[in-house]
Order: structure tokens, then sequence, then C-alpha cells
């Protein structure tokens, strides 16, 4: 039987939270913006080499411009959480140190990761830019427009659980 | 005769008669003053002009007026359905009520009819039944007809909304998503009314009624099919209750084979 392990993607509206679940539950991706009210929940089994089966119990909240107003309800039980900023858009990081800052001092035992989002919209020069925002803070950057990164940040958050 | 009174004189002859047409001038006035003064009089000579330029109205109304009445109503309509939802509402579901009494009524008269009109062992049984539990004939045999059954049971973390073991008896959407919507919904309805100890403990969807009961660190929730009433729920509580606590299901929460092994032993035959 499969261990079941409960993660929560968290960050403004529309960083690409919803699709990068999409990405890498469906291995699927649409330009389509639906915006996500209240909760939406997935789930995808992966196998850790030489470990068991994870079973990834994935929720996808609804975008907060400020991570307080998340109802903490739904973050009760979190085994992971997947922080998600846009890096296309600076509004949805320029409060990136507080929000993970929040979030590591609330839920002090459980991992978290800082993914920056839409990779693909922007170049090596604009990320060396923000080099002081993203490197003490940022842990994957991935796109859930071309699946780089995705399947990774997942299985290795799994494997931080077990 | 001076000369004033010669001129009068004078007026006399001349005048006359402007001063008769003058004087049946002012007693027209008067009577016209009256009329006008006077709510009964005039109320005589208007109503019935009135009345006929009303009922003129009224038999123009649809050719005139309709049209652009039923424009205008369909246009309001349409911009304010959820007004127009809110107004009809009440009235539609007093009649939808009424309906459906009406209409069990039939049935518990076409019930007795039945009843009243064969013969069988299963008809004789029921007779004693009815007699020893003191329910009604027809009820019983409404209650045989709106069977209730168990159609899955979850056993929910608390918080995490993480699955701790199930059964169901036809496999339907999967559980893990359900455990996790269900404790979304739960948590979400808890924090709306920011009532403290208070937690949902019901949710109907479709012909599903779904029995949440809660525990300290997990819920159990109970999909049923069927007559969902008080007696049911009474009973329900009562097995869950019963098997929480003859299963030790506190020790083994975090045995995910044996809780679902226990459960599936103890809610077998799906009925209560």
């Amino acid at each position: 039987m499969a261990i079941s392990k409960k993660i929560v993607l968290i960050g403004h509206f529309g960083v690409g939270k919803t699709s990068l679940i999409r990405r890498f539950v469906e291995n699927a991706f649409t330009e389509d913006y639906k915006v996500t009210i209240g909760v939406h929940i997935s789930k995808k089994n992966i196998e850790i080499p030489e470990e068991e089966t994870v079973s990834l119990i994935i929720w996808d909240l609804e975008g907060q411009d400020d991570i307080k107003n998340t109802r903490p309800s739904y973050l009760l039980g979190t085994n992971g959480f997947i922080y998600v900023f846009d890096l296309s858009r600076p509004v949805t990081f320029e409060n990136l140190d507080s929000e993970v800052t929040y979030l590591k001092e609330n839920f002090p035992n459980t991992p978290v990761k800082v993914v920056g989002n839409k990779m693909d919209l922007v170049n090596k020069v604009y990320l060396s830019d923000y080099n002081d925002v993203f490197k003490p803070l940022v842990d994957f950057y991935v796109s859930a427009k071309t699946g780089s990164r995705v399947e990774l940040l997942f299985s290795k958050l799994a494997k931080e659980l077990i | 005769m001076n000369q004033d009174e010669k001129l009068s004189i004078i007026k006399d002859i001349l005048l006359t008669d402007e001063r008769e047409f003058a004087s049946s001038i002012e007693k027209k006035i008067k009577i016209l003053e009256k009329t006008i003064n006077e709510k009964k009089n005039l109320s005589t000579k208007v109503d019935p002009i009135i009345d006929e330029k009303l009922k003129e109205f009224i038999e123009e109304i649809p050719k005139s007026l309709g049209p652009t009445i039923t424009e205008a109503l369909k246009k309001e309509i349409t911009n304010s359905k959820d007004a127009v939802v809110e107004a009809l509402f009440p009235i539609l579901g007093k009649m939808v009520k009424r309906y459906v009494q009406h209409e069990m009524k039939l049935l518990s008269e076409r019930i007795n009819n039945q009843v009243n009109n064969t013969f069988s062992f299963k008809r004789f049984f029921r007779k004693a039944k009815s007699k020893t539990t003191g329910i009604n004939e027809s009820d019983l045999i409404i209650q045989e007809q709106t069977n209730t059954k168990i159609e899955q049971v979850i056993i929910i973390e608390k918080g995490s909304g993480l699955l701790l073991a199930e059964i169901s008896k036809n496999k339907m959407a999967d559980e893990d998503m359900v455990a996790g919507m269900l404790t979304a919904i739960k948590s979400f309805v808890e924090d709306a009314f920011k009532e403290e100890s208070q937690d949902l403990q019901y949710i109907e969807y479709d012909h599903y009624h779904i029995h949440l009961q809660n525990f300290s660190s997990f819920y159990i929730a109970v999909v049923v099919s069927g007559a969902y009433n008080v007696i049911f729920k009474d009973k329900l509580e009562d097995k869950i209750l019963d098997f929480t606590s003859k299963q030790k299901v506190f020790d083994i929460l975090k045995n995910k084979n044996i809780l679902n092994q226990k459960l599936e032993e103890f809610f077998n035959n799906g009925n209560i």
C-alpha cells in the first residue's frame, strides 16, 4: 500500500500552480487560464527507487496576494509545500522572502520548495538581474508549458517526505 | 331732471338686454362654481365620463400596452434571473411541497388498496411486524421500497484529509481525492461559520447522503443511498461508535492494512 502525502501549492494568482499540477499529473498544458476557486485536489503515485510508492495528494489552493489570507484549515496536516511564483511578473515575487519565512515559521518541520515558474518566458540576463532575490530562496526554475524540471521538483520533494 | 338722471334713464333704456344677459351669466357661473367646488356635484357630472374612458382604456390595454409590457417583462427577467428565482422560489417550493404531499397520499392509498386486496406470507409477517413494532403497515412497505444501503465507508485523517481506510460496494471516484475534497468542504464550512467545536455532519449529493461522524484525530464519512432518516442516522451513529470502540481504531490508525481489514469485517454486509 502506498504512503500518502499531502502537498500544498500556494502563491499569487496566475503564477501557474494549476498548470504545474496538470503538467505533473496529466503531462498536459493549456494556455487557457481558468482561475482556481477554493481548492482543487489531484493525485499521483510516484515510484521512489529502492523505496516505495508514494501517493501524492496535491492540494491546489486558489491564488492569494498575501499568504496570510490563505484559509489556515487548508494547510493543516501538510507534508510538503510548493511555493510558486511567476518569474516574468515581479509583483508575484516582491514579497518572496517574507512569504517563505511565514511558511517556514508556521510549519517548521514541513519542507518548502520555492519554485519560479514560466522559465520559458525569461532569459539568463533577466535571471541574473534578479539574482539577489532568487539565489537565496529559489529551489527550482521550472516551466509548466515545456515541462522542464516539473517531474524533478515533485519527485525530489516526495523523496524528502519519506 | 338734471343731467345725471337723464343719463341714467338713457342707460336703462339702452342696456336692459345686456344687464339681463350679465345676470344670467352670473347665475350660470354660480351654478358652475357650485358644481366644481362640491365633490358630490362634480362626481355626478364627471364620473360617467371617467368610467366610460376607463372602460375604453381597459379594453385597449391588450392592444396598446400588451406588447410593450411583454417586452419589458422579458427583458427584466433576462437581466435579473437571480431576483426572479428568489421571488419565485418560495411560491414554487410550496407548490412542489403540496404536490409531493398529494402524491405521497396517493401512493399511501394505492399501497393500502394493495394490502387490502392481496394475501401472502410476506403480508402476514409484515402485519405481525407492524403489530409488534407499532409502525404502520404502509410505512413498512414504503420502508421496504426505499431500502437504505451503505455504499462506501471512508476513514479520513482530520486536518490533512488523508485517507486512512476505505471500503466500497462499487468503485466510485478515487477515494484519496474524495477524502481530500470532503475535508476541504468540511474545513470551508467550519471556517465560514467560525464556530469552535462545531462540525459539518451531513452532505447531500444527488441521491447519495454523506454522513460525517467526527472524532478527535479522524472522521468517518459514510456514503448512503436510499432513505436517510433520523432512525437510520441514529443506528448508523451507534454502529460507528461501536466500530471505533470495539476495534480500538485509535490504536490502529497508523496501520492502514489492519484498519482496512477491520473496517471490511465490520461493515461487510452493508446493512445496519
